[in-house]
């Protein structure tokens, strides 16, 4: 229950979800775009959010496309997490998302509100974030199109009055080996202790981590420093887990060092899984 | 008639399974007020200021209550709490002040404009925190407190209650001892986390009847309680519970209909209504106890045990409430089911700032296991004998007594060793080592406990039933006994139609209580539901049936001795052709020319435990409860010695039923009980940061166990009949739960190659068990 009211528009177009928002911006609404609501809605009751005026991006048309347009798969933000994995066009994203929340809330969070969610983990971005996609933003200025590296920092980095339209992704990413991991404080239900999401890439592993700290993300010098092929994999680990230079989480899901243990392994996983044959005969010698 | 022991559906599971069955927040009315409560910020802090001059400006506000002196405190063996705090707040989430209002949203937002201004107090986390010579006295007026109960707080500290349990003589026991072990435990308070969130309506009406509905398990409680604590004639009290969504021990307690007598009253007596949230009722409401357990077992080399020594310090909260009860059952069977002669136990509880505690499926008995089972453990692997072999070695059987000393019989104590080697065949117990490997990193473990339980309540505890009948012939049965979703009402219909011979259909149950018309139920705890309100239906058909005999001799001129009964007739013995319907006589008999005698047939029966006493205050001796049910337990899990994680395989149990009464019912009380065990075993209790709030207040946080977790569950019976349940059977509903969080322990102890003697058991603790290297 919220304890206020909030007006709602529904706008078909990225056009008049725009003006909707200045004009509601002008008179003081706070005004939020709202697309699966289940972030809205919960946080709202607990008044951790306050909004005057919700503007739903579901019905605007390019915010719901699926589909590979050229060289390239075109993601609609408004995509429900249940229609990702069941369409499957990208099947890290599916493997990725399918570990979100449960099925009853994928049904309604959005590829698009989980990327721009204050709940921090914002695990959807992680496929967006290997694969250099390209992000569609549109605001009462119109639209533009800019690399995931330059508009998502921590989180999307937005103007005001903007909101995310789709993301667009090279259709040879989606064909690359990949592997989605999500560890939990124990066994298969709750936030991530750590979701760590890697795709095997003509120039090597790519790695983007979720859980660790408050915000996803992709690390360079983690990268370079797995890709160290004159390395064994257990230095290669440990060359990058010392070259982390975020906060690492301490909260009720586990304790730093713990989070740490948990990348560790999982970071040999990933080898294992993308790396298996190498890892094999390294281990026989 | 064959009923009992039939998988016979349960009366409402038509209008659960179609979502039509009514709850407490189901009843909705017109001219029903809405409350909603400001709690606390803090673990324990002093209460500054609260200001409410902005919630009162709003539209719809209806009144605004406070904490102060002038209400009375509440509790109930101590009366040490207030229904809103009062100058400082003990624990995170406590109530501080209500809001009446005409909408919820209204009461919502003049509830958080609501400024409370605190003054932090140092945080007592434990109980052993608590004991400390220098820890701040969470009730400094411990000793003025009125009690209604038997408790012994020791003045000056934060001691509500000790129990002291002296059987025979722990120094010599020791000294027999030829081994030794002895092992540290701790597990946190948790939630009961029921589906259905507390709630309940009261009005206070124009005569000065309260009416009361509640979702409670102890309906007949609240009337008596709130009776007490405002000094209204217990008779002007009527209090209705619908069904209830869950209640484990959580809906015993009574608090929120204090709350809402409280916010009617401000409101000249209008109908408001209190439906708590979910943070609130993990947070608010009373919760599941913690433990910090201290166990020492001494045993011969071969394997017989000499003597137990134990300190169980209950984490109690910031009241004591249930609490007390619960360390008192945890002193009663402090043992796990063994033989011990020297059995020396002091248990305590202990205040300290969590949300306070109160009865939970088990009550006590699964905290106290989860200690002394692992110990158990630990005295197999010194003695080297197979973990159920010691066990059975020194199961309690007929002839022992228990820690309280009471002498069992074939009667009042269940079949251990028949629980054990039944669960050996279901497991396959034999085959294989405790620990297999299945490859480098994965090996798959096993891990048993043994259990057992009495239900130490009210020496007086009754439970009555009322019999009506309809035209047709068929039975209305009406229980106090509260429908909290364990089918208890079916299985009483079931014990019904066994012994009238007649078809379950034509028994009709009433589901809802109405604390007026329904005959009292002491409290739908204990696992006493069936086995007192069922003996209280064989009394009320027993009253019955000789009514109908009574009629019968008449009309058919026979002697009442020569009458038997079936099929909703009454007839002669060697002759059932002589015969009468129930129709024809339950609503009087009328003859061709229009005389009828009789009237209609009213049946009643009660129950009320025997012979139960209070424990003696310096030994402990003394008949806490009616029979022991014994229970063997079994964990199977695949671990990975790697990454300390595990997926739980395979839980079975045996348990010493007594008799079956509803199979598939009984099979789901005990799953359903194993379920939760494993639940709070594996992954759910209360995080709490320094300042004591609960880190945890939801379900994305405080996770119980999901569809998909569980391993596969088997369970069997052994049935060593109770001569006093009905047809034999023993109370079952809590003790799926009792040994599994020690049967996972045990298990994954091996697995690993660690004592893992803390709860829940997440790959992280074992990772830190295990030295936490990266």
């Amino acid at each position: 229950m919220s304890s206020y009211n909030f007006e709602y528009y529904k706008p078909k177009s990225i056009e008049e979800a725009a003006s909707i928002f200045d004009q509601m911006d002008q008179q003081g609404k706070d005004p939020m775009y709202f697309s699966g609501g289940t972030e809205i809605i919960t946080l709202k009751r607990l008044n951790q959010l306050k909004t005057g005026a919700v503007i739903d991006i579901k019905a605007i048309q390019e915010c719901n496309v699926f589909e590979f347009h050229e060289d390239s798969l075109l993601t609609g933000a408004a995509l429900t997490l249940t229609k990702v994995e069941e369409l499957n066009l990208f099947p890290l994203l599916s493997q990725t998302v399918s570990e979100i929340a449960d099925k009853t809330a994928r049904n309604k969070i959005t590829a698009g509100g989980n990327i721009c969610g204050q709940i921090f983990y914002r695990e959807a971005v992680l496929p967006f974030l290997l694969t250099d996609s390209e992000l569609m933003i549109a605001g009462s200025d119109g639209r533009r199109n800019a690399p995931i590296k330059d508009v998502f920092n921590k989180q999307l980095l937005l103007n005001r009055g903007e909101f995310l339209v789709q993301m667009k992704t090279n259709r040879k990413y989606t064909e690359m080996p990949f592997v989605s991991i999500k560890r939990r404080r124990q066994w298969n239900t709750g936030y991530p202790l750590l979701t760590v999401a890697a795709l095997k890439a003509e120039q090597g592993i790519r790695v983007a981590i979720s859980g660790l700290t408050h915000f996803p993300f992709r690390s360079a010098q983690m990268e370079d420093a797995l890709n160290r092929t004159d390395l064994a994999f257990e230095k290669r680990i440990n060359l990058a887990l010392s070259l982390l230079d975020v906060p690492i989480l301490n909260d009720t899901e586990g304790s730093a060092r713990y989070r740490l243990f948990v990348l560790k392994n999982t970071l040999y996983d990933i080898f294992q899984e993308l790396e298996g044959d190498k890892l094999a005969s390294i281990e026989e010698h | 008639m064959n009923i009992i022991g039939k998988s016979v559906i349960r009366k409402e599971a038509f209008d659960k399974v179609t979502g039509r069955a009514k709850y407490t927040a189901d009843e909705l009315s017109v001219n029903t007020l809405h409350v909603k409560m400001v709690t606390s910020a803090y673990g324990h802090a002093k209460i500054v200021s609260i200001d409410d001059s902005l919630a009162r400006q709003i539209s719809g506000v209806r009144a605004i209550i406070k904490g102060s002196h002038e209400l009375p405190l509440t509790g109930e063996e101590i009366r040490d709490r207030p229904p809103l705090a009062v100058d400082k707040v003990r624990y995170f989430g406590e109530p501080i002040a209500l809001v009446v209002a005409d909408r919820p949203a209204i009461a919502k937002q003049a509830a958080d404009l609501i400024q409370v201004k605190y003054e932090p107090l140092s945080v007592i986390q434990s109980p052993s925190e608590a004991l400390k010579a220098d820890a701040p006295i969470i009730h400094e007026n411990l000793l003025s407190y009125d009690k209604l109960g038997s408790a012994y707080p020791v003045p000056n500290s934060n001691i509500a209650n000790v129990t002291k349990i002296r059987k025979g003589n722990i120094d010599q026991g020791l000294k027999q001892s030829d081994v030794t072990v002895e092992g540290t435990y701790r597990l946190s308070p948790a939630s009961h986390a029921a589906m259905e969130t507390r709630s309940a309506a009261a009005e206070i009406k124009p005569d000065g009847y309260v009416h009361i509905t509640t979702s409670s398990q102890a309906p007949f409680m609240v009337k008596k309680l709130i009776s007490i604590y405002f000094k209204i004639d217990v008779g002007k009290i009527i209090v209705e519970t619908p069904f209830v969504g869950g209640g484990y021990g959580g809906k015993a307690p009574i608090q929120w209909e204090i709350l809402a007598y409280l916010a009617s009253k401000a409101v000249g007596g209008r109908r408001v209504t209190i439906t708590y949230t979910r943070e609130e009722d993990l947070t608010t409401a009373p919760c599941k106890v913690g433990l910090e357990a201290k166990v020492k077992i001494g045993s011969t080399k071969e394997g017989i045990i000499q003597a137990a020594e134990i300190l169980y310090l209950f984490d109690g909260g910031a009241y004591s409430d249930k609490s007390i009860d619960v360390s008192r059952a945890g002193g009663v069977d402090c043992i796990g089911p063994y033989n011990i002669e020297n059995v020396w136990c002091d248990s305590y509880c202990i205040y300290t700032n969590h949300p306070y505690g109160s009865p939970f499926r088990g009550f006590g008995h699964s905290e106290v296991l989860f200690a002394f089972e692992r110990t158990m453990d630990q005295l197999a692997g010194k003695l080297d004998i197979d973990p159920l072999e010691l066990r059975k070695k020194n199961a309690i059987l007929p002839g022992h007594t228990t820690p309280t000393q009471v002498l069992l019989n074939r009667s009042s104590v269940g079949n251990l060793p028949a629980c054990i080697e039944r669960l050996k065949e279901l497991v396959g117990w034999e085959e294989g080592k405790q620990v297999e490997e299945i490859d480098d990193r994965r090996v798959r473990a096993k891990g048993i406990a043994c259990g057992w339980k009495t239900s130490t309540i009210d020496t007086d505890a009754s439970s009555g039933v009322i019999l009506t009948f309809n035209p047709d012939g068929s039975i209305n049965l009406i229980s106090g006994v509260v429908e909290i979703g364990t089918a208890t009402k079916t299985v009483l219909a079931q014990i019904l139609a066994e012994k009238m011979k007649m078809e379950v259909e034509q028994i009709h149950v009433k589901m809802k209580i109405d604390t007026q018309t329904t005959p009292e139920h002491w409290k739908t705890v204990a696992s006493r539901g069936i086995y007192m309100a069922g003996r209280a239906v064989l009394a009320a058909a027993e009253d019955v049936i000789r009514q109908i005999k009574d009629m019968a001799a008449q009309i058919l001129r026979a002697s009442m001795r020569d009458l038997d009964i079936a099929n909703g007739k009454v007839f002669l013995r060697d002759d059932p052709n002589i015969s009468l319907d129930f129709k024809d006589i339950v609503y009087g008999y009328k003859f061709p020319n229009g005389h009828s005698i009789g009237g209609q047939i009213i049946g009643y029966g009660n129950y009320i435990l025997r012979r139960l006493t209070k424990l003696d205050p310096e030994t402990g001796a003394g008949q806490p409860g009616p029979e022991w049910t014994t229970a063997a337990y079994y964990v199977e899990a695949e671990f990975d010695k790697r990454d300390f994680t595990y997926r739980l395989q395979k839980a079975a149990m045996v348990v010493d039923i007594g008799q079956v009464l509803n199979r598939k019912g009984a099979i789901g009380q005990v799953m359903g009980g194993m379920s939760m065990g494993l639940s709070h075993a594996g992954r759910e209790t209360f995080v709490f940061d320094e300042l004591g709030r609960v880190m945890n207040p939801q379900l994305r946080t405080y996770r119980p166990i999901h569809y998909g977790e569980n391993p596969d569950y088997l369970v069997d019976f052994v049935k060593t009949p109770d001569i006093n349940g009905p047809y034999g059977a023993r109370g079952v509903g809590e003790h799926g739960l009792l040994g599994m969080p020690a049967a996972l322990a045990n298990c994954l102890s091996a697995a690993a190659d660690a004592n893992l003697n803390e709860l829940p058991l997440t790959p992280e603790l074992i990772w830190r068990s295990k030295g936490a290297e990266l």
